[in-house]
C-alpha cells in the first residue's frame, strides 16, 4: 500500500472540535501531497447526509470537498485522493480492503465510493 | 413575508446584493452584517458592523435581532473570504483563516439565532461551486463542503419549523472573483455554457426564492448557481 488511510475521529456540535479534525486532516493531506502519496478519507455514510450532527456533517463534507480538491492536485503528480463512505452494515475489514484497492491502483480519483447499501436513494452528495 | 432578516457578509458583492434584495421585496426588517467598516447600505437595511469568527460576535448579532421587535424569519450566512494556494504550499493560517470565516463563523451564528427563529422560517447558507472540488482552493472547497454538511444536517434537526438549504454561485463578477487573474479568469468564462460570469443579482434572486413561502417544500438542498459550468 502506498499512501494514507485516514479516519476522522467523531466530534460533538462544537466548533472548536470541528475545527481540531479538519486541521488534523489538513495537515496529514498536506504532509501525504508532499510526498506524492496517496490519500483514503473514511467516513460514515450518515454524516454526507447529516444525520449525526452538524459537528459530524461539516467534517464528513468538508472532507468530500476536500479530496476532491487534492485529487485536481495530485493528478499532475500521480497521487490519488479518495472518499470511502460506510454504513452500519459494513465491517472495519471491507472497508479497508477498499481503501487498499483505492490506493493501489492509481486509476481512480476525486471519488466518493460507498461501502454498504445504506446510500441508495438518497442526495448523491 | 413579514419579519426580520439577517444577511452576512452584506458590505459588497453577493451579500449587499441579497441584503438589497430583501430589503425592496416586503415589508421586512433587513439586518446586514459585516467586518467591514464600509458597511454604508441602504436606509433600509440595519447595519451590524461585528467580527463575526470573535467570541461575542453572533451574540451582538441577536441583540440586534432582539432590539428589531419583528420575528426572526430569514437567516442568510455569506461571509467568506479566500487564500488560494497550492495545498503543498498551503499555510496553517491560511488554512485556519478560511474555515473559521467561511464555516465556524456560519455555524456559530446559527446556533445562536436557530432559536430566535420563528415557524415557517428559513436559512440560506452560501457554499460555492467550489464545493464539488476547485484548483488551489484546498481550505476553501473544505470550507464550503463543510457548509453543505451543516445544511443537511440542520435541516433535519430544525425540521419542520424551520427550512435550511444552500446555494453554491459559480463564477460571479464580484470583488472576489475579480481577484482572480485575467487570463485565468477569460479561461473560466470559455468554460461556462452560458458564456458569462454570473451577476450578484441572480444570486440574491436565488436565495430570496428560497427565504420566501414559494419554496416551502424544499429544504436540506444544495441549488448550484454555475451557468452549466459542472457540466462542461
Amino acid at each position: 500500500m502506498s499512501g494514507l488511510v485516514h479516519w476522522p475521529e467523531d466530534v460533538g456540535d462544537d466548533w472548536a472540535a470541528v475545527l481540531d479534525e479538519v486541521t488534523r486532516a489538513f495537515e496529514v493531506t498536506r504532509s501525504s501531497a508532499q510526498n506524492e502519496g496517496s490519500i483514503v478519507y473514511v467516513v460514515r455514510q450518515d454524516d454526507l447526509l447529516g444525520r449525526r450532527g452538524a459537528g459530524n456533517a461539516m467534517v464528513a463534507c468538508g472532507l468530500l470537498s476536500a479530496a476532491r480538491t487534492a485529487a485536481l492536485e495530485g493528478a499532475r503528480k500521480g497521487w490519488t485522493a479518495n472518499v470511502l463512505a460506510f454504513d452500519e452494515v459494513a465491517d472495519r475489514a471491507m472497508v479497508e480492503e477498499w481503501a487498499r484497492r483505492l490506493l493501489d491502483d492509481g486509476a481512480v480519483t476525486g471519488e466518493l465510493i460507498r461501502v454498504g447499501s445504506g446510500h441508495i436513494g438518497k442526495t448523491l452528495a | 413575508m413579514n419579519g426580520t432578516v439577517v444577511v452576512t457578509g452584506a458590505a459588497r458583492g453577493i451579500g449587499r446584493s441579497i441584503a438589497e434584495k430583501m430589503a425592496s421585496t416586503g415589508p421586512l426588517t433587513v439586518i446586514g452584517v459585516d467586518v467591514a467598516p464600509e458597511l454604508a447600505l441602504s436606509e433600509s437595511i440595519t447595519p451590524v458592523q461585528v467580527d463575526l469568527t470573535s467570541a461575542d460576535g453572533p451574540h451582538v448579532v441577536k441583540e440586534a435581532v432582539e432590539s428589531s421587535g419583528a420575528p426572526l424569519v430569514g437567516l442568510v450566512n455569506n461571509a467568506g473570504i479566500t487564500r488560494d494556494a497550492r495545498l503543498v504550499n498551503m499555510a496553517d493560517e491560511d488554512f485556519a483563516a478560511v474555515l473559521e470565516v467561511n464555516l465556524g463563523a456560519a455555524f456559530r451564528l446559527t446556533t445562536v439565532l436557530a432559536p430566535l427563529m420563528s415557524d415557517g422560517g428559513a436559512i440560506v447558507n452560501i457554499a460555492s461551486r467550489a464545493y464539488l472540488g476547485n484548483f488551489g482552493q484546498f481550505n476553501y472547497s473544505m470550507s464550503k463542503g463543510g457548509v453543505v454538511g451543516m445544511t443537511r444536517a440542520m435541516a433535519l434537526s430544525l425540521a419542520p419549523h424551520v427550512r435550511v438549504n444552500a446555494v453554491a454561485p459559480g463564477l460571479i463578477s464580484s470583488e472576489m472573483s475579480m481577484a482572480i487573474p485575467e487570463d485565468i479568469r477569460e479561461k473560466m468564462v470559455e468554460s461556462i455554457p452560458l458564456e458569462r460570469m454570473g451577476t450578484p443579482e441572480e444570486i440574491a434572486n436565488t436565495v430570496w426564492w428560497l427565504l420566501t413561502p414559494l419554496s416551502s417544500y424544499i429544504t436540506g438542498e444544495v441549488i448550484v448557481v454555475g451557468g452549466g459550468r459542472s457540466l462542461s
